[in-house]
């Protein structure tokens, strides 16, 4: 086995999500001896139930293949595999770090979609080598030959030699290993020069310590090394280094060109940031390789622990996820009904859904999930300004000269055709239009200003299905600007319901205080008295509802048979009336509050 | 002193609302079960022999639908093992299409002071809704034959269609008939009845619409002399039924039969429901029981104020400090307080203002801790 970089060849597979891309994988590494890549999955990835769930791949494990190919020779081939889904563009940027190579594949019967494209702008601005493979020509609406032609004017790749093949059924696999042999270039580095090794993931065991997945690029690692990361400039003596098969396989070195694993008693997530550089103490490299722009939350909300108590239980919870998540972002928020919580950032939806399954089950937290909010500026007619996050920290509208909201430069990218759509969510997203400009003939740059409370819920995922997933966003806070702002109160028989105002823009303001006092109508149970539900602005009643009064919640019969009954499922009601909260003289079950408060979609 | 329960669980067939435990198929096994039922007098009559009854009461099924002998031969049992006051209220349930004057006459020999009618409706095309096997007609006929009885009827609330005059037209029929005593129910649809679907498909008034007739009806006999003195229950001339004034008292008493409940020395138990299993056990000479509770004190003050604020009586205060040993008016004063205006509170009693007795779960959980 000659261990010159010569023979190495590191490569991703990316695809648009359900072309193939898994099967493939498990493919290859049938051909190349290694069992099933999903049978390993098991041992290393224990926690990864809710990614297995949902049949989606989130964790990057790089699994390293013996091949010999046509020429007698034989090469190791890293393969490092990416999520297929919208949300983690970031994942698949880390993983394209590594490689040299990307097998695109491409469904014969779907041909070029949305995540297909995104992923193949960023393994192009990343200089690898694409090998496009036509896939599923099993499949009797297999085009291949149209979505050959497609490869080459969509994106602009040579097509040519794309093979023809079907995972499923095993068909023309070994082209693919010979092309990767062929056309990927191996790996360039020198082991002489000083180490650097690129971070491109990590993971905390708990034993090891933080275990970081690199790319060496130059020097070589072993047992005993003394390291240290760029960033943090902090020590560390390497307990271990190894391989994946894809189960971790301690080696004695691992040298330039080498995907592996380093593990080095790291007790801190913060001190290997994925993007890093880790090099030598004793011979440190100059300067780190290019690390990563970091991943821009686009979809925020907020998570309140659902027993106050719990407050640092949700923050370690938070915490450990971001081990392993260097894309999770969050600081500290409160809210009346709620108490202290986090305001959570997120690459997408997807990503929020499955934080939030994560929090509730591996760390056994019920939380209360709500609607997003932003903090704004309040100017005094005192000439006095300060920052409010929530409503109910406003002074009285009398002593409010004006008020400022955040505002952000948003930068919306999309093939031409969307154009239209997207100019309409950011019309009624209260955007105003700054420019529009040709990247090419498949890719518009709009520019956008949006006020960040329009965008920091459901703008995202509203862009993506307007544009069938095709567009893609980012944006930057740019300052304040002054805003006609109001504050929302809810009134319950009378009373202000604290928790559920809101300070909104005047045009949404009318509409949301209708939306609320409808909800609150159908939660709200009947009691012994009328409820009257108002939405007020100003002190002007903008939506009102009416909860009527209860009219017969009696038993029409009671005897002898009835009365052991009776008596416990009154003493139901009163433990169910326990839980219930006390809006002034008004009672609203938990839950019921909760669904209001609560992000809803 | 307690009351005795008796059930006969046999119809001829089943009404849309009925949750009952009733088997219309079986009534060929009525002398079987009866056999049985008088083994059961006998067997728990030991452990009762220290109390006194003065209620007895029949109910089903259609206790009126077995012979009447069979009947009879119960009240001789009871009489036989029991301390039975002499004075004591004996109720049989009836329906009006199984009965004439020789079964009349069998049940005033035996003993029966007390006759309670399934009348429902004063209108045929409800009561054929309903699955009844009687007509308004029969119900009249069977009032004369029990001319200087003392009748009670039952009528329900909330049919489809009904009308608030049909109801009004009801209590007038009752009235005919010379009853002083009704009960009137709200219809609770309850699952696994053939009425559920029609509660379920929307056919049947609302919640809202039937406490307006409910309302409207109270008031109704109200003006007819029927005074209201329980949730569900109405008379004139206090002719209360004595059976059921014991349960809503808290008062002990020991059922038979299918089903049946009992109360007796702070234990609630109950009997099987399973028409064999009862055969069975009893023929085995063991007590056919499958629920059983021992009540708690704190338990038991609760289920006290439960029943008793069902009433017109009320909280009687001597009453229940001698019970209980406690002042009511003191122990519980915070939360007569916050309920001030759903309660009346006199010197002497606590019940809950007519208006409210509707709507008086919300008000009796607050006297649960």
């Amino acid at each position: 086995m000659s261990k010159s970089s010569k023979y190495l060849r590191n490569f991703c597979i990316i695809a648009h999500i359900d072309h193939g891309k898994s099967t493939l994988a498990d493919r290859l590494m049938e051909l190349t001896g290694q069992v099933s890549k999903r049978d390993m999955e098991e041992q290393l990835l224990d926690s990864m139930d809710i990614e297995r769930e949902r049949g989606i791949t989130i964790k990057l494990t790089p699994v390293r293949m013996f091949y010999t190919a046509k020429d007698g020779k034989e090469y190791i081939l890293n393969l490092i595999d990416t999520p297929g889904h919208v949300d983690f563009t970031y994942e698949v940027s880390r993983s394209l770090a590594a490689c040299e190579g990307a097998v695109l594949v491409v469904d014969a019967s779907q041909g070029i979609e949305a995540q297909t494209l995104a992923n193949v702008y960023l393994a192009l601005d990343s200089n690898l080598e694409i090998l496009p493979v036509i896939n599923k020509i099993d499949l009797p609406s297999a085009q291949p030959e149209v979505v050959r032609k497609e490869i080459e004017d969509v994106i602009g790749l040579d097509a040519k030699n794309a093979p023809l093949v079907s995972a499923k059924e095993g068909l023309n696999i070994e082209t693919i290993l010979e092309q990767i042999v062929e056309l990927v270039p191996p790996p360039d580095g020198d082991t002489e020069k000083p180490l650097k090794a690129l971070i491109f993931d990590s993971f905390y065991d708990n034993y090891k310590g933080v275990m970081c997945f690199v790319r060496v690029v130059d020097g070589t690692v072993k047992e005993g090394t003394r390291i240290k990361t760029f960033r943090s400039n902090k020590e560390f003596e390497v307990t271990e280094v190894g391989v994946f098969n894809p189960k971790l396989f301690p080696k004695a070195f691992l040298e330039a060109g080498e995907v592996g694993y380093i593990a080095a008693s790291i007790k801190s997530i913060q001190d290997t940031t994925v993007g890093d550089t880790i090099t030598g103490v004793l011979n440190p490299a100059e300067k780190p390789l290019a690390g990563y722009k970091k991943a821009q939350p686009v979809v925020f909300s907020g998570i309140f622990p659902l027993d106050g108590s719990k407050f640092n239980d949700l923050k370690d919870a938070l915490l450990k996820l971001q081990l392993n998540d260097a894309s999770l972002s969050f600081e500290p928020d409160s809210s009346i009904a709620l108490g202290f919580g986090f305001r959570c950032g997120f690459l997408g939806l997807l990503h929020m859904e499955i934080i939030q399954e994560r929090i509730e089950r591996e760390f056994d937290l019920d939380i209360v999930t709500t609607a997003p909010s932003v903090s704004y500026k309040i100017h005094k007619t005192d000439k006095t300004e300060f920052i409010v996050v929530n409503p109910s920290h406003l002074p009285d509208p009398s002593d409010i000269d004006f008020m400022e909201e955040p505002i952000v430069s948003a930068s919306i990218y999309s093939p031409p055709q969307y154009v239209g759509a997207i100019m309409e969510l950011c019309q009624d997203k209260r955007g105003i239009y700054l420019d529009m400009t040709y990247l090419d003939a498949q890719r518009v740059k709009l520019s956008y200003k949006l006020p960040l409370n329009e965008i920091i819920y459901d703008f995202f995922d509203n862009l993506k299905s307007r544009t069938k997933g095709y567009a893609s966003f980012d944006y930057e806070i740019t300052g304040y600007e002054k805003s006609d702002l109001v504050k929302l109160d809810m009134l319950l028989n009378n009373d202000i319901c604290d928790a559920l105002s809101l300070i909104c823009h005047k045009e949404k303001a009318y509409a949301r205080g209708r939306e609320i006092a409808e909800k609150l109508k159908e939660v709200i149970p009947r009691q012994m008295f009328e409820i009257p539900i108002q939405a007020i602005i100003g002190g002007k009643v903008i939506a009102r509802e009416t909860v009527k009064a209860m009219r017969k919640d009696v038993l029409a019969k009671c005897y002898g048979g009835d009365i052991s009954r009776k008596r416990k499922l009154l003493e139901k009601q009163k433990e169910g009336k326990k839980k219930m909260r006390n809006i002034g003289s008004v009672q609203i079950p938990s839950e019921a509050f909760m669904s209001i408060l609560k992000t809803n979609k | 002193m307690a009351g005795i329960y008796i059930h006969i669980p046999f119809c001829k067939q089943k009404c849309t609302y009925c949750d009952f435990t009733s088997y219309p198929k079986r009534l060929n096994e009525a002398e079987a079960y009866i056999a049985c039922l008088y083994k059961e007098i006998k067997l728990r009559s030991n452990e009762l022999k220290q109390k006194s009854f003065d209620t007895i009461y029949f109910g089903g099924g259609t206790p009126s639908i077995i012979k009447p002998e069979y009947i009879a031969g119960a009240i001789k049992q009871l009489k036989n093992m029991y301390n039975i006051d002499v004075n004591s209220e004996i109720t049989l349930e009836l329906n009006p299409g199984t009965v004439d004057k020789e079964k009349i006459d069998i049940y005033k020999n035996c003993g029966i002071n007390r006759f309670s009618i399934g009348l429902q409706s004063g209108q045929n095309y409800h009561l054929q809704r309903l699955n009844r096997i009687h007509n308004t007609q029969d119900f009249i006929n069977v009032c004369n034959l029990l001319k200087g009885e003392n009748i009670s009827c039952d009528i329900l609330i909330g049919l489809q269609d009904q009308t608030q005059e049909e109801i009004n037209d009801t209590i007038d029929l009752a009235i005919k008939g010379n009853v002083s005593h009704i009960s009137m129910y709200a219809l609770k649809p309850e699952e696994g009845t053939p009425i559920f679907s029609n509660y379920l498909n929307g056919d049947l008034p609302s919640n809202d619409e039937v406490a307006d007739f409910y309302e409207t009806a109270v008031k109704y006999l109200d003006d007819k002399g029927f005074k209201r003195y329980e949730v569900s229950n109405f008379c004139k001339d206090n002719k209360y039924s004595k059976h059921n004034l014991n349960y809503w008292k808290r008062g002990e008493y020991i059922g038979f039969g299918i089903a049946a409940c009992s109360f007796i020395d702070k234990k609630r138990f109950t009997n099987t429901r399973d028409f064999d299993d009862y055969l069975k056990c009893i023929i085995s000479n063991r007590f056919p029981v499958v629920d059983n509770e021992e009540v708690t004190e704190d338990e038991a003050e609760f289920e006290y104020i439960m029943l008793a604020l069902r009433t017109s009586f009320g909280i009687v205060l001597k009453e229940f400090e001698s019970i209980f040993k406690t002042d009511f008016l003191k122990k519980y004063e915070n939360i007569i307080k916050k309920q001030a205006n759903y309660l009346e509170i006199s010197e002497n009693r606590v019940i809950i203002k007519p208006e409210y007795l509707f709507i008086q779960n919300n008000i009796i959980i607050e006297f649960l801790k």
